[in-house]
């Protein structure tokens, strides 16, 4: 089957490439792309005019929670697939985080099972430890041998610096990539939103950026002395990007990810107790949040998540501090970081560039770019259209944005999977 | 036969661990050792060279087998023994270490052969006693006699030590015998191999006289003459060193595919007790290639030679 898509702005990060063309798919590979594609071939299929909307690699998102297994009632793998590919989100990695944690081999292979109804294509990240308990290490060889891209203690930071030490010597002995949020838990202690004067006149505890910063160096040293290839996940404070670039010229491998929400709010968004706006790391002041984007704009941030994480309303619809913590994200991500391209210092290039390429080289993924023989998976969007975003419309099954309500720019109208058209919005 | 009285033979006065023997030392322990392994098998029980000494089994760290072998040992040389374990040792009522051996001292053995779970700790008790002292084990550090016995065991079937290439692989870090068995085969021209687990592996294991270490096992047997395994002390799942046996066995498991690496005609050692399983399969420690069962006879052999060389004083 061969499809011609015309009449597009051709984006490709990995090459700079920002060009009016197209691009032939044939038999669910990119068979041409760029400026020389500008008419279909005879013999085409399917020939769509893009009307000038932007076609880019599908996006790759490596920090998703679901609540497969376990809590389905808060996403399944069908539905975060779904609403991923409305995001333009054609890869992700899911977090092990759910019940069971996701330490076996059987569930490596559960994760990435074919399923009918999921056609974004999902990867699993190990655990380090068993039930994420940061005690005894898990089964890292056999789960890499079974194709889990890399392993992380999830939202429970592992708080014994020999038990840490330990598993990223280990994991890095099997080749493996270790990820860590930086965190420190005495000193995060039972804070709910970012240590300063807004929490203090809310009369809600802080999380101070020490907490961050102390968990990051921590981790980055650790890093340094068993040679492991770590990635600092969800950086919120710009001087934790400091210490990650010390560390990067002291010759440690490190990258970073930001949250697609830190870019995007400020401690000041969660305003009347909004629970939704509820997450770890927190969101931070607003100079944080200009350190980000500047980081961003300077090549320093590898890869921007969305750090999705379905919470039900009965976990939300509590006073601030009893709450639970996590944000929805997957169809928001995109227009979160064009944010920064409307209103911001940021190009589109650069924008796409940390959700492509960017977390495609940090794990080794397939993907991210265009390239002939590559899959096709594109996404053809409108940098420009505005929407509201009404949580009720959201494909996602628990629908705790922190958008909710907002205005943004920035929409995913066509999505491909290995060629095939797997979401189509209504123009 | 005569007994062997050179000026390059190992002397003593104690045997706390092998490192710092030299070649000529070391040989004239297995020269001797041989001797009585030659002896038991043609069915002489030997000299009574020991008659009339008392020799000591003072073991603060369980061990049925080294402590057996040690009294064995001393039995056929004629000596008293006497065993002391830890469960009836005076430690329990907190007699301090330097206090028991005062105590034992003052009772004027002629050997005392210590296994302690304290690296170094053999070595503090014989400076508190005037007899000779053997280790039979200290911690992590050494267990000497065990570092003899696998050297004998590759000599007398491959016929020489020099140029082997012998891999030792598991739990290096916490391995007395390791060290021990590494710096011998060392002296001696053998090309050693460690093989770990990464947390398993200590930082500085390239230090002690192995050509090569490994985190990867296919890669460490190939060709290898002798293929050695390490015990897997189950508790380090504690403490996060591992995720699982099945894991370890996995990745580590001396099973016949990876044997199939190693020489044709390799051996397969463990200084015991196995783990059948985890570090070794079954078949294979019970198959044609294993050397394990000598390995224990050799260590009879290994302790009387060491015996006969620390406690001679008397001539035949």
């Amino acid at each position: 089957m061969i499809t011609a898509i015309l009449n597009a702005r051709v984006l490709d990060p990995a090459t700079n490439t920002d060009t009016i063309g197209g691009a032939i798919i044939d038999s669910g590979k990119i068979a041409a792309w760029g400026t020389g594609v500008k008419a279909a071939p005879g013999g085409a299929d399917q020939i769509i005019d893009a009307g000038g909307l932007c076609l880019a690699p599908g996006l790759i998102d490596l920090r998703v929670k679901t609540g497969e297994p376990g809590e389905e009632h808060r996403e399944t793998l069908e539905t975060a697939s779904r609403a991923a590919l409305s995001g333009g989100v054609t890869q992700f990695v899911v977090m092990p985080d759910t019940t069971p944690v996701i330490d076996d081999v059987a569930l490596i292979q559960f994760l990435t099972r074919d399923t009918p109804g999921v056609s974004a294509r999902i990867h699993a990240a190990g655990a380090l430890t068993t039930g994420l308990g940061g005690t005894a290490m898990a089964e890292i060889g056999l789960m890499k041998e079974a194709g889990a891209v890399f392993f992380t203690n999830g939202d429970h930071p592992i708080e014994d610096a020999a038990i840490h030490r330990r598993t990223m010597a280990y994991a890095t002995s099997h080749g493996a990539i270790v990820a860590s949020r930086p965190d420190t838990a005495s000193l995060r202690g039972s804070g709910v939103m970012n240590a300063g004067s807004f929490a203090a006149r809310l009369g809600l505890k802080g999380i101070p950026g020490e907490a961050e910063w102390i968990g990051a160096a921590r981790d980055l040293m650790l890093a340094e002395a068993t040679g492991c290839r770590l990635i600092v996940d969800q950086v919120s404070s710009p001087r934790t990007l400091d210490l990650i670039t010390e560390a990067r010229q002291r010759g440690v491998e490190a990258g970073c990810t930001v949250a697609a929400h830190a870019l995007f709010f400020n401690e000041l968004d969660v305003g009347d107790y909004l629970t939704y706006c509820k997450v770890n790391p927190p969101f931070r002041s607003e100079a944080d949040r200009q350190g980000l984007i500047a980081a961003l704009a300077a090549g320093e941030i590898d890869a921007v998540v969305s750090a999705h994480d379905p919470q039900p309303p009965e976990q939300k619809r509590l006073p601030f501090a009893e709450a639970s913590f996590g944000a929805a994200g997957l169809e928001t991500t995109l227009a979160a970081v064009l944010h920064s391209v409307h209103d911001g210092p940021l190009d589109l290039l650069d924008a796409l560039r940390v959700l492509t390429c960017g977390p495609a080289d940090l794990i080794g993924l397939e993907g991210g770019r265009l390239a002939e023989g590559a899959p096709a998976d594109l996404i053809l969007f409108d940098p420009d259209r505005p929407w509201k975003c009404e949580r009720e419309n959201l494909i996602t099954r628990s629908t705790n944005s922190p958008f909710d309500g907002r205005l943004l720019q920035g929409r995913v109208m066509r999505t491909f999977v290995e060629g095939r058209t797997v979401f189509e919005r209504d123009a | 036969m005569a007994r062997i009285d050179a000026e390059y033979a190992f002397k003593g006065p104690h045997l706390l661990g092998l490192m710092g023997l030299n070649p000529l030392q070391l040989t004239s322990i297995l020269d001797r050792a041989d001797h009585y392994a030659e002896m038991a098998r043609a069915g002489h029980r030997g000299d009574r060279l020991l008659e009339n000494q008392t020799v000591i089994n003072l073991f603060f760290e369980n061990s049925t087998r080294t402590m057996s072998s040690f009294e064995i040992a001393a039995k056929r040389l004629g000596a008293d023994v006497v065993n002391m374990p830890v469960s009836a040792s005076s430690v329990n009522k907190g007699e301090t270490l330097i206090d028991t051996a005062m105590t034992l001292n003052a009772m004027k053995p002629d050997v005392i052969v210590i296994r302690h779970s304290a690296s170094g700790g053999v070595k503090l008790l014989s400076r508190k006693v005037d007899c000779a002292v053997i280790n039979a084990g200290d911690g992590m550090h050494e267990h000497p006699t065990q570092g003899l016995l696998d050297t004998l065991t590759i000599r007398r079937e491959k016929g020489k030590i020099e140029g082997l290439k012998v891999v030792i692989c598991g739990d290096i870090a916490h391995s007395r015998v390791a060290r021990s068995t590494t710096y011998a085969l060392h002296q001696l021209g053998a090309r050693v191999r460690l093989v770990g687990p990464r947390t398993l592996i200590p930082s500085d294991a390239a230090d002690w006289g192995a050509e090569g270490v490994f985190t990867h096992m296919d890669d460490a047997l190939i060709d290898a003459d002798v293929v050695m395994m390490l015990r897997l002390q189950l508790e380090r799942m504690d403490g996060a060193f591992l995720p699982s046996r099945r894991e370890f066995f996995r990745f580590y498991g001396l099973t016949q595919s990876r044997l199939a690496l190693a020489a044709p005609d390799a051996l397969v050692m463990h200084p015991g007790p196995m783990n059948r399983g985890i570090e070794i399969e079954s078949a294979i420690a019970d198959g044609p290639r294993s050397v394990i069962t000598e390995q224990v006879e050799m260590g009879v052999a290994v302790r009387m030679a060491v015996l006969d060389m620390l406690s001679g004083r008397a001539a035949p």
